[in-house]
């Protein structure tokens, strides 16, 4: 709230610019009540930008799949859903369904989906590994290989290790990295958007195997 | 002035083409320039537009993944647009994202405010536009875009638009300033010579001068053409004007001169004219001498013959044989017809040459005819002719009385001429359409058709009757004239064997009595005592009367009394009455009318002698004479004399004085009064006569007029002015032609007049025994 006060205090001062006589108050008047909805409305969505590490994790998974092209044959694409899966154990807890609730991509509800095992990961569209499942790293990815899922993990080297994305922190920043030969070979398209942002965009195929 | 002129109007030409041009130019160039910088911003705004939605889009996911060096890369690109000066992306919540400044000013505006619905707004400031469109994805705005740019651009453009402007217009109106003064030459040039033209034609009159023409069919060919044409014909009917006033002056010279020529001619002329009535002026009066001359030196030598002749003829101085009385018979005929004709061919002269003077009055036509007729009446009696007359009552004519007689008497000889005896003659005088128609009417042998187209010629006669009648021929031609001087004309109706009738017609008199002086018939010819009954009721005035009336020997009754005046009258029988109008208690006018109304009264003469100016009415009841009061003696005497026979109160033997200066004459005149017992003394001349008078007054003097030394006329003038002989009793004979003048004198101041022209003696023997009876008058 005290951000749209902020906002509102200073929006005089823009406006003096314009108008600078006393017959402009009620444009003036005007400008601060259209500000203030703005930044209310705003400023609603922003309380959760104060997130915690997850809270943004799980934002990026939603975010990812907006710069993302699943090929057409692609397993995952049958059902009537997007089913975004989360493997090993859930670091997010709520969060996940708080911020994908009502979400779609490609056209289809988003579903979440907590799945144990490897091989129950092939229909997902995005796949998060927790970093429980760093074991079993070498096994999920090639159960899932060709299938057209998008990996995604907080495991250190995990794009090195012939996952796709994976998250990185810097500094206060949560980032992440790229491997390109893992979304070539499973035939995603990424967004070079997405790739601009990446911390790091990697294209060995396996590099430190 | 011309140049002030010809300054004027190129400058006018100039100016409007350059005004024209620039105005347009200016218009267009503003218009363009407008409509440039309009296009211009919206394409700046849509580039930036453009800019802010590519930057949006290309910040997509560094917004989304939190990537704000990802967001500055991309507004980096932006220093390719050096006209953008900052740009900034904001996260939703209004918190900067990213920011670029081309100048290294990190400064990040706040993000203004989106109006709702819209998500891009732009506004302008300080020479800056600013614009900020969100940044959307999937329906969800994640951040905005800020972008601002100054208007460098758009001012450069306009820098060079308005140097392109100017450029244009000076190169404009450089080409409007040539092409007008092309128009000078075509179109100032011809106006300005046209109307330094007019100035000198306006000015100086001179029309010569033309306009030099222009060769370019233009409206500006055809006023010069137009103007040339009309100087053309100005000049040429100024000329022809010119000619005109030359020739009018020459001809003006040319008739001025023929009039003064006509003038002069006519002066001459003129001159010539007075000449030539002088000379016809001396013509005519020797003319005149002449005719009196003639008339007096003729009549005189042939009145001693008729009267000598018919003395001889009376066998007074022994008797004479048959034979001598035929001669003497022959010597009076023939005489008489010299006379007669001597009269007519010096009256027709006298009516040709117009010196035939009337003296036109009021004639009572019963009292002409009775004259005539009493004249006449022996010749018809001679033939056995019976002649009547028929007139009706009262009728008058105006006339000439001796003129109208002698026409009445010439008609009446002719009819008594050519009448046979025993025949009949009528003259007849009525009222015909206001005019007095006579006729002189006989039985005769008529006058065939063919001579009675000539038989009012002069020396015309009948041929028939040419052997056996007398006559001078000039009778009727005479007659003819005096009608027609009279304003008539005589007309004949004749049938052969029917007989002729002569007649004409003269103005009719209205009311008017014949004058009295004339009427000597009706004085009585009694010698009845010469007593004056004078009615007047004023003694003084009777008393005057009286006393004036005694002292010429009348014998004098007063009336006093009006109503008894008839009876006094009619007891009295006086020779003439004198009577007073205003009287009481009865007036004049009652007693004039009672007096004429009764008959013993009623042939006394009658004189009104009063102070009331009537005579017209006075003679309508019958007055013989008018005196209109104050009268004088010698006046009254005259009028009393002249109806009244005198009875002069003068010893007896006191001779009649012939004054005549003819031997001839004279000697007969006295043989004559002689022969009727009066006792005669005789004067040759005037100076005689007088001295006779002077000596012992005569009883009564025969006056000729024309006499030696002293006329007539002086005499009696004289004898009238002395009291002595004021009433001396006059006679005049005179073979004189008598103007009007000397006819109304002698009227007046002499007794009676006898003409020599006219059968005179007896008439004059006649008038002597009224004036002098026999037996008064001492007898020889």
């Amino acid at each position: 709230m005290y951000r749209a006060n902020e906002i509102s205090g200073r929006r005089p001062n823009v406006q003096s610019h314009v108008c600078s006589h006393s017959r402009c108050s009620l444009l003036q008047f005007l400008a601060m009540v259209i500000a203030w909805a703005f930044f209310t409305a705003t400023g609603l969505l922003a309380q959760q930008a104060k997130p915690s590490e997850y809270q943004v994790k799980a934002a990026y998974l939603y975010n990812f799949g907006r710069f993302v092209k699943w090929p057409a044959g692609a397993a995952a694409g049958k059902g009537d859903s997007f089913p975004v899966c989360v493997l090993g154990r859930d670091p997010f807890g709520p969060i996940l369904d708080a911020t994908l609730a009502g979400e779609a991509l490609e056209g289809k509800p988003v579903v979440i989906r907590r799945i144990a095992r490897p091989q129950d990961a092939a229909d997902c569209r995005i796949l998060f590994v927790s970093s429980t499942e760093e074991n079993r790293l070498k096994e999920i990815l090639a159960a899932i290989d060709q299938a057209g899922v998008l990996t995604v993990s907080d495991i250190p080297g995990f794009s090195r290790r012939g996952g796709m994305i994976q998250f990185v922190v810097e500094g206060d920043r949560i980032r992440f990295e790229i491997n390109l030969a893992s979304t070539e070979s499973a035939r995603l398209v990424l967004s070079s958007e997405l790739l601009k942002v990446a911390a790091a965009v990697r294209r060995n195929a396996r590099a430190g195997d | 002035m011309f140049k002030a002129q010809n300054h004027s109007i190129s400058r006018k030409l100039t100016w409007m083409n350059m005004l024209v041009s620039g105005a347009a130019l200016l218009l267009a160039c503003a218009a363009f320039i407008a409509f440039d910088m309009i296009t211009f911003r919206q394409a700046m705004l849509r580039n930036l537009s453009t800019q802010a939605q590519i930057i949006g889009s290309n910040s997509v996911s560094a917004l989304l993944f939190n990537d704000p060096q990802s967001a500055e890369n991309t507004l980096l690109a932006l220093k390719a647009a050096p006209n953008i000066l900052s740009a900034q992306v904001y996260q939703p919540d209004g918190q900067p994202f990213a920011s670029y400044s081309r100048d290294r000013d990190r400064h990040s505006p706040v993000l203004p405010a989106m109006p709702s619905g819209q998500t891009e707004t732009h506004w302008i400031e300080d020479d800056q536009i600013a614009l900020v469109r969100s940044i959307v994805l999937d329906g969800k705005p994640i951040g905005a875009v800020y972008i601002r740019s100054d208007l460098q651009e758009l001012h450069t453009r306009l820098q060079r638009y308005a140097l392109i402007a100017a450029i244009v217009l000076s190169a404009c109106l450089l080409a409007a300033l040539l092409i007008s003064s092309i128009f000078r030459r075509a179109v100032a040039e011809p106006i300005v010579d046209l109307s330094k033209i007019a100035k000198v034609v306006s000015q100086d009159k001179n029309y010569s001068v033309r306009a030099t023409p222009i060769r370019s069919p233009s409206e500006l060919a055809i006023l010069i053409d137009a103007f040339n044409e009309m100087l053309a014909q100005i000049q040429q009917s100024e000329r022809a004007l010119r000619m005109a006033h030359d020739e009018l002056e020459q001809r003006v010279r040319e008739r001025t001169a023929e009039l003064e020529a006509a003038k002069k001619e006519v002066e001459e002329f003129s001159h010539s004219i007075l000449l030539a009535k002088e000379e016809v002026e001396r013509g005519s009066k020797f003319k005149d001498q002449f005719l009196s001359t003639m008339s007096h030196e003729l009549r005189t030598p042939l009145n001693a013959v008729l009267g000598f002749s018919d003395l001889l003829a009376d066998e007074r101085y022994g008797p004479l044989n048959e034979r001598q009385q035929r001669y003497v018979s022959h010597i009076h005929t023939g005489g008489k017809h010299l006379l007669s004709l001597i009269s007519d061919i010096l009256d027709l002269s006298k009516i040709e040459a117009g010196r035939m003077e009337l003296g036109i009055e009021s004639l009572r036509m019963e009292t002409v005819f009775g004259e005539v007729l009493s004249a006449m009446q022996p010749l018809a009696d001679k033939k056995s002719q019976e002649m009547t007359r028929s007139v009706e009552a009262g009728l008058a004519v105006r006339a000439d009385s001796t003129r109208f007689k002698q026409v009445l008497m010439n008609l009446l000889g002719n009819a008594i001429k050519f009448t046979p005896s025993g025949g009949r003659i009528e003259v007849a005088a009525r009222s015909v359409e206001g005019k007095v128609r006579v006729e002189v009417r006989d039985n005769g042998p008529g006058i065939p058709p063919e001579e009675q187209q000539r038989i009012f010629e002069a020396f015309y006669r009948l041929r028939e009757s040419g052997k056996k009648t007398e006559g001078t021929g000039l009778g009727l031609a005479i007659t003819h004239r005096l009608v027609e001087l009279h304003g008539g004309k005589l007309s004949l109706e004749s049938q052969v064997g029917q007989g002729s009738c002569f007649y004409f017609c003269l103005p009719v008199a209205e009311g008017v009595r014949e004058p009295p002086s004339r009427r000597t018939e009706s004085s009585s010819l009694s010698a009845a005592p010469a007593r004056i009954l004078v009615i007047e009721d004023d003694p003084a005035t009777a008393q005057l009367i009286q006393s004036q009336l005694t002292s010429a020997g009348y014998e004098v009754l007063v009336c006093g009394e009006p109503q008894n005046a008839l009876e006094m009258a009619a007891r009295f029988q006086p020779g003439a009455i004198t009577l007073d109008i205003v009287m009481k208690p009865k007036n004049g006018w009652e007693v004039l009318s009672q007096l004429k109304r009764d008959k013993r009264t009623a042939q006394i003469p009658l004189i009104v002698v009063s102070i009331v100016d009537q005579p017209s009415m006075g003679m309508l009841l019958g007055a013989d004479e008018y005196l209109v009061k104050p009268v004088d003696k010698s006046t009254l005497l005259g009028a009393i004399r002249l109806h009244v026979s005198i009875r002069p109160a003068t010893a007896p033997g006191r001779p009649i004085l012939v004054v005549e200066d003819d031997a001839a004459t004279r000697e007969f005149i006295a043989e004559m009064l002689s022969a009727q017992g009066y006792a005669v003394a005789t004067a040759a001349d005037g100076a005689e006569a007088r001295a006779q008078v002077a000596a012992s007054l005569p009883e009564l003097v025969i006056l000729d007029l024309v006499l030696p030394e002293v006329s007539g006329f002086e005499l009696l003038r004289e004898w009238r002015a002395s009291p002595r002989t004021a009433d001396l009793a006059v006679f005049i004979l005179t073979s004189m032609d008598l103007t009007q003048e000397e006819q109304s004198y002698l009227r007046t101041h002499a007794e009676s007049l006898f003409r020599k022209q006219e059968p005179w003696q007896e008439a004059l023997l006649k008038h002597l025994e009224r004036v002098v009876p026999l037996g008064t008058a001492e007898k020889v």
